[in-house]
């Protein structure tokens, strides 16, 4: 049966545009404009979905997105909303959550289980006993959840974008419209959103007023004309952010907002009244009747029962009856009816109108899956039904329209705050936050010439706000005219709620809460809206309680027999509607740096490895060899003739000026006041505590000129310590992180003298350059800095030229380096040389509380030193005895080797880790570094580490360093 | 179907009572009062209660039962420290843990997942190897597992990450790593507590604490003053509040810690995955949302906004991780308020005020110590002295610059 | 994301600022007792309320103190350091 109503003005379907779908395995037919449950209803189909705990059937509700039940996939994505999804040729949905389809669902048992499973019945049971519990989870997780995953699903990268306004306008309603037009012409940029495809807000789809489409038309002529406001639609604001910070969503990006003030005109959220069956398909908010009347030109019954206690109610029984639906009744629940010029028409069309009713419950059809009448009551004088004096009507539908709550979780997220008002008998904001505004329906008002009255207030009092800003006067803004005060009856009704008891008397449907779950909470002592909301998980589900919150404070205030002030509400935050991850994500940017020789690694096919944000070369792979073998290779062609590392991501920085040397003694704990220009010095850094935070290599250029390297991770934090030590300390120094500016590699081996020579001009002979100088000059043509290092115990010269020279310069070497079988090493090759000469790394082998003296590296601190950042904390830790130290360990051929991090124990406890372990190094046997316990520090100590499987490897523990302690090769 | 249910389908009305009673006012005196309704403070008043026999006490809760951390975490239970001290104490709670929710006689839904803490480098894995030794030596388990296992485990992670970072080169992997319903254990412990006779206070807040000669003498309350020689304070992120009163120095810093929920999905994610690398952690509760945090905000913040900076990035990594989670929808963000102590360990016993015990410090990891605590502090309450379990997290061993060497493990520290 | 007025470079994003923690005063190393010193280490003023801090802009390395409600996230000023007595 084909539900549509002739062609409409202002329908948002395209009848020119067909659109063929499927939905549970079987093809329909809708138009462009339509979503799924449009085009599902215009077929005449009433099952929609199934609930979440009972697997009770569903269908069309609020169709304004929060149809939590009507949840579909489409083959690629899941739990998706069919009163959002738009219809496109060639979808193919199905509902989420059943077990052998819709209409057959097997799951639909539940609800014959409903006695056993009050609220949270899954705390009392299935814990004992214990073993029992995973079988009952498992089982549980299964039938709860909602859409599955598609493991073969791809995030779309969609960019995200960047908007800025002063006035943001929130919802494109009559309201929203008319601030946007008072600001606008008041010079602000307004950026204008509504949600919905279309704007008009409720001017398109509720006031049904011939006189309203021109209006609207007028509204949207004036938002043109105006050039500084832009409308965007099919757009929420998703959340509001500190300094108006404000998330934008489309279906394609996010687009994050800075705006100057907020105006927010989003209107109501219609709830639902409470009373059995009032979840079956055919039940549904008289703003679903109208949305699909009006916007989606589908006739919504045949027979239609309106529950109203507002004017709202009325014209919704005028709509519907104008579209051909025959309305049985209106049950007003108020027992004065209705006032207005409203109640005069519903007659005038002989619609039988009962004052002081209600509908005690909604009759289903078959298989619940539609619904065939409903029983009207009278209301006793405590509001209850008298089912004893119950009338049966034949129906297909009954819309409710018994009350409103504002969509204003924009301002609580802005800190504003709301409270009850009698005279609405729902929350308005109380509190706005500063450059917050309130206009329309979210604002209390309801009557239509008021909102746009409201908005036109608001609109010009964002403006007075901004301009005020502005003028930075600090004054407080111009009083605006004043507030405008709903006049006449209510909006909503105080407690629309209607028990049919030991019946399904829905209150949550997206949780399937009923309203005995919420008296049973109480009894239990969960009796405050947060412990309430936490038991029994009302507003919880997708769409968070718009259309359940408002009642569940309404029971919980009764229970208490507290005002609905005293009881108070649970917290909105964001999303307004739920947002993908993907629109969240975006595409993701992942900083990557690079050295500047890294298109000559890439063309040897170096195996990189990420250092933080960097990339380095781990090794150089070679063909036919093992990556173990590569790396000795490197290291050994180091030790035997000369090797090249790209050091470019080391830190380097420039410490200049009078205090200079000052400064550098402050910060590490060694001396340089009187270090000679021109050479180098180890530095070694720790933090207040004591505990060592960095080490590198502190050069001499002048008298006032230092130039200092510092590790590859640590070295942004650490300059920015040191430039804020600079400033507490008051010196005058010049600090510069070259760290981006600067390539850097190390030529290192005996044969490094040579390779170098014929590149620069810079004296490079022992005498005139020794080891541990620093020199400045030129190699390849490139202004260099030459450094006398020793980091891999030979004879070695770190180049540091400008960026723009390295792949050229590191070429150069490569060349000049040729025919004394220069080789490339790695990362990995170098920590084996350091680990070789007892050389410590900084995060590998020292911890979070590692000081100087645990490390042995006590020798690099300055006797009788006034003052240097830890110092006075080693002191008191000195007083207490040393309770680890870093010491060398080696390990003969053959024996099982431990890896990093493996423990030493002694006596079964605990005594040490390794830190460092080199199985294959070039001095013939693996070798160690450890922490150990104090009394196994002495060499020649055997020490057993447990491996992996739990036997024992035994080292022995040994001087540090391991190659070369005179260090004569380096010299 | 378990026969416990079988009572409601029989009964007419709703046979259960109710959790806790609602005291009608506070009395003059109390052998103890806890500041801090909850999942510590209602423990520590249980066991004070169970243990030693001491049942004149107060929890005094300004908002609501478990309204705090304990009901903003994301409820991960695990014991794979890095130090001795961490492991034993985060051990004997997972122990109290396992059998909490017969002993509470409350269904908990303590679940036990698998928990893996990713590794990106080798730096990490050498970290993760570290644990992993530490935690065997003391019999938990928990081993270094490669690539391979992780994706069998796993099958939807990207072990490329995309491709654009440090791939996964491993992790540690704790079978006990569990969730639970962290509401219920603090509705459990109030009830526990209630039923021995202890008195649970909501709505009452904390306005000063009395001393005389340095020693504590009662509690000022907005519901009037009540006299005890014992204060427990055991308010997380509100502590500075409370030290303040008192004008006990202590390191704690505050930070919001933000999380996020999706819509509920069919079972897929099994196991709790940690990437410190990526500052995010994930796990799916028995209702089928995913429940996701990252890392602390950067900066110190006594309140509970959301940022949206923390929504993209969480998102990011949450796909950098799993591709095919694009499409699932974010339903919700929110923050609770992280203590932090320099050594990222908790403050917790008695301190230089005779009769104030602290229970503090929790930064990230509060709620998988929530029994143990409150068995240690019930001791340390009732003895006047620090029982053996926490006797390294004296506030003291700042002074004496004995530091727990817990901060070497992650900066995600679920 | 919030805006901060870093004092060098006007109105910027949180984004692109660094917390430094509290503004302490070192005591004087060699008068201070251990006691003194280890508060000075490791206690902090982390109780509620309008508390001076160091914050730093990243991208120009601009270190200043800032005066803000850590109840509100309200950054009430911010000067540079050693400019902070002069006017209230």
């Amino acid at each position: 049966m084909d539900r549509r109503l002739p062609p409409r003005p202002g329908e948002w379907i395209d009848r020119g545009r067909s659109v063929e779908f499927r939905f549970e395995g079987r093809t329909y037919r809708g138009f462009a404009g339509d979503v799924l449950a449009s085009a599902l209803w215009a077929s005449d189909v009433r099952l929609l979905g199934r609930s979440f705990k009972y697997h009770r059937p569903r269908g069309l509700y609020s169709l304004a997105g929060h149809d939590a039940n009507v949840m579909v996939e489409d083959g690629r994505r899941t739990n998706l909303r069919g009163d959002l999804l738009p219809i496109v040729p060639g979808l193919d949905a199905r509902s989420v959550n059943t077990a052998g389809g819709l209409e057959r669902d097997r799951l639909r048992f539940m609800e014959w289980f409903g006695r056993f499973l009050p609220v949270g019945f899954y705390y009392k049971a299935f814990h004992t006993p214990r073993l029992l519990f995973p079988f009952y989870e498992n089982n549980m997780r299964k039938i709860a959840g909602l859409g599955r995953i598609n493991p073969a699903n791809t995030p779309d990268d969609s960019p995200k974008d960047y908007a800025f306004c002063d006035l943001l306008v929130v919802g494109a309603g009559p309201a929203g419209l008319a601030a946007a037009i008072a600001a606008g012409e008041s010079g602000l940029r307004v950026l204008l959103v509504d949600e919905r495809p279309r704007p008009g807000g409720s001017l398109a789809w509720q006031t049904g007023d011939s006189a309203n489409g021109p209006r609207l038309e007028g509204l949207l002529a004036r938002v043109r004309a105006c050039g500084n406001i832009e409308l965007r639609c099919g757009t929420q604001a998703g959340g509001w952010y500190a300094d108006h910070w404000i998330a934008l969503f489309d279906d394609r990006r996010l687009t994050k907002l800075r705006a100057r003030a907020t105006l927010v005109a989003a209107g109501c959220f219609e709830q639902p009244a409470v009373f059995r069956n009032n979840d079956l398909p055919g039940v549904m908010l008289g703003s679903a009747a109208q949305r699909l009347i009006h916007l989606y030109a589908v006739k919504p019954f045949d027979r239609a029962v309106v529950l109203a206690a507002n004017g709202d109610g009325y014209r919704v029984a005028l709509d519907l009856h104008a579209a051909g639906v025959d309305v049985a009744a209106v049950a007003d629940l108020r027992r004065e009816g209705e006032p207005t010029e409203l109640a005069r028409q519903v007659a005038e069309a002989g619609i039988p109108v009962h004052h002081g009713h209600g509908v005690g419950a909604a009759i289903p059809g078959a298989g619940k899956k539609r619904i065939r009448g409903a029983t009207l009551c009278p209301l006793d004088s405590a509001g209850n039904p008298r089912t004893d004096r119950a009338q049966r009507v034949e129906c297909d539908g009954i819309a409710m329209s018994v009350g409103w709550t504002p969509n204003g979780g924009l301002i609580s997220q802005a800190g504003g705050r709301f409270v009850y008002a009698e005279n609405v008998e729902q929350l308005v904001p109380s509190i706005l936050p500063k450059g917050v505004f309130a206009a329309g329906r979210a604002n209390g008002v309801f009557d239509l010439d008021d909102r746009i009255a409201d908005g036109t207030r608001a609109g010009l009092a964002a403006a007075a706000h901004l301009a005020c800003t502005d003028s930075s006067t600090n004054g407080t803004p111009p009083a605006g005219p004043e507030r405008i005060v709903h006049r006449g009856p209510p909006p909503s009704h105080p407690f629309p709620i209607f028990a049919d008891k030991g019946k399904k008397n829905f209150v949550d449907l997206d949780e399937d809460l009923h309203l005995a779950d919420f008296a049973n909470a109480h009894q239990e002592g969960y009796d405050n809206v947060e412990l309430l909301k936490r038991f029994t998980t009302v507003g919880m589900g997708p769409s968070q309680g718009k259309l359940s919150n408002v009642n569940a404070v309404r029971i919980l205030a009764r229970l208490n027999g507290a005002s609905i002030n005293d009881t108070g509400t649970t917290t909105s935050r964001p999303f307004h509607q739920p947002v993908s991850l993907e629109l969240l994500a975006g595409r993701r940017f992942h900083p990557l740096r690079r050295t500047p020789i890294d298109p000559w690694h890439a063309r040897m096919s170096a195996v990189m490895m990420h250092v933080g944000d960097w990339l380095r070369p781990e090794y150089y792979p070679r063909e036919g060899r093992s990556r173990d073998v590569c790396i000795h290779d490197e290291a050994a062609n180091v030790r035997r003739n000369v090797g090249l590392i790209d050091v470019g991501t080391l830190g380097k920085l420039r410490i200049d000026g009078p205090d200079a040397a000052a400064f550098l003694e402050r910060i590490y704990t060694g001396r340089f006041g009187k270090q000679a220009v021109g050479s180098l010095r180890y530095g070694l850094a720790c933090d207040e505590t004591g505990v060592i935070i960095e080490d590198g290599i502190i050069a001499r250029l002048a008298d006032d000129r230092f130039y200092v390297s510092a590790t590859t991770s640590g070295v942004a934090e650490f300059f920015r310590e040191m430039q804020r030590w600079a400033l507490i300390w008051g010196m005058d120094v010049r600090l510069s992180n070259s760290t981006g500016q600067l390539a850097a590699m190390n030529v290192a081996g005996p044969h490094s003298r040579e390779a170098l020579h014929e590149l620069t001009q810079t004296d490079l002979s022992p005498e005139a350059f020794p080891y541990l100088g620093v020199r400045e000059g030129t190699v390849a043509g490139a202004p260099a800095i030459l450094l006398r290092v020793g980091f891999v115990g030979e004879l070695g010269y770190e180049v540091h030229v400008p960026a723009s020279y390295g792949l050229h310069v590191w070429q150069s070497l490569v060349g000049a380096g040729e025919r004394f079988s220069i080789q490339p090493f790695g990362v990995e090759a170098q920590r084996l040389l350091r680990l070789e000469k007892g050389h410590l790394i900084v995060g590998q082998d020292t911890d979070a509380l590692t000081t100087p003296d645990e490390a042995d590296v006590a020798w690099a601190i300055g006797k009788g030193k006034p003052f240097f950042v830890g110092m006075r904390s080693l002191e008191i830790v000195r007083k207490r005895p040393l309770s680890r130290r870093l010491v060398g360990l080696t390990f003969a051929n053959g024996t099982p080797l431990p890896e990093e991090c493996h423990l030493i124990i002694a006596e079964g406890e605990i005594a040490g880790r390794i830190t460092s372990i080199a199985p294959n190094s070039t001095l013939g046997h693996p070798i160690a570094m450890a922490f150990v316990r104090p009394d196994l520090a002495e060499p020649g100590t055997a020490v057993r580490i447990r491996l992996d499987d739990g036997t024992f490897s035994e080292g022995r523990v040994a001087k540090l360093p391991f190659y070369d302690p005179e260090s004569a090769r380096q010299r | 179907m378990p026969h416990r249910l079988l009572k409601f389908a029989l009964r007419k009305d709703h046979p259960e009572p109710r959790m806790f009673r609602a005291p009608a006012r506070l009395e003059d005196e109390y052998d103890a009062v806890i500041i801090g309704g909850g999942g510590h403070g209602l423990a520590a008043a249980y066991h004070l209660a169970k243990d030693h026999g001491i049942t004149n006490v107060a929890v005094l809760e300004k908002g609501y039962l478990g309204g705090g951390g304990t009901g903003r975490n994301t409820a991960i239970i695990r014991s794979n420290y890095l130090t001795p001290e961490g492991v034993n104490f985060y051990q004997a709670s997972v122990e109290l843990f396992q059998d909490l929710s017969r002993e509470l006689d409350l269904n908990l839904f303590y679940s036990e997942r698998g928990h893996f803490t990713l590794a990106h480098s080798p730096a990490s894995l050498r970290t993760q190897r570290w644990r992993a030794e530490v935690n065997k030596h003391l019999g938990i388990e928990s081993e270094v597992v490669g690539p391979e296992f992780i994706q069998k485990t796993v099958p939807e992670i990207d072990l490329r990450v995309g491709g654009h970072q440090a791939p996964i080169c491993g992790a540690l992997y704790h079978p006990p790593g569990a969730i639970a319903r962290h509401d219920a254990v603090a509705w459990g412990y109030a009830r526990g507590a209630d039923r021995k006779g202890v008195e649970i206070h909501q709505q009452t807040a904390v306005t000063g604490i009395e001393l005389r000669d340095g020693e504590v003498a009662g509690v000022h309350t907005d519901k009037g003053f009540v006299k005890t020689r014992k204060v427990l304070s055991a308010v997380a992120g509100w502590t500075t509040h409370i030290t303040a009163m008192i004008g006990l120095r202590t390191p704690l810093v505050i930070h919001p810690l933000q999380a996020l929920v999706t819509e509920p999905l069919k079972p897929w994610l099994n196991s709790i995955v940690v990437s410190a690398s990526l500052h995010l952690y994930v796990s799916q509760s028995s209702r089928g949302e995913l429940v996701a945090g990252a890392s602390l905000d950067p900066y110190e913040l006594i309140s509970m906004r959301s940022t949206l900076d923390f929504a993209e990035q969480l998102g990011g990594h949450l796909l950098d991780l799993f591709p095919c989670l694009g499409d699932v929808k974010v339903l919700r963000q929110w923050a609770g308020l992280c203590d932090m102590t320099p050594d990222f360990s908790p403050i917790m016993g008695t301190t230089p005020i005779k009769g104030f015990y602290i229970d503090a410090g929790w930064g990230t990891w509060g709620f998988k110590a929530t029994p143990i605590c409150g068995k240690t502090m019930a001791y340390t309450l009732a003895h006047d002295r620090d029982h053996e379990l926490i006797a390294p997290f004296n506030l003291s061993r700042f002074g004496r610059f004995e530091l727990v060497g817990e901060k070497g493990a992650a900066s995600v520290g679920h | 994301m919030k805006i901060i007025h870093c004092p060098i470079n006007g109105p910027r994003p949180l984004q692109e600022f660094r917390f430094g923690g509290e503004l302490r005063t070192m005591p004087d190393p060699a008068a201070a007792s251990d006691a003194e010193w280890a508060d000075y280490v490791f206690n902090r003023r982390g109780e509620p309320g309008v508390k001076r801090e160091w914050w730093c802009h990243v991208p120009s390395g601009t270190w200043f103190i800032a005066e803000r409600d850590n109840r509100t996230d309200e950054f009430l000023r911010t000067f540079l350091h050693g400019a902070g007595r002069a006017d209230g």
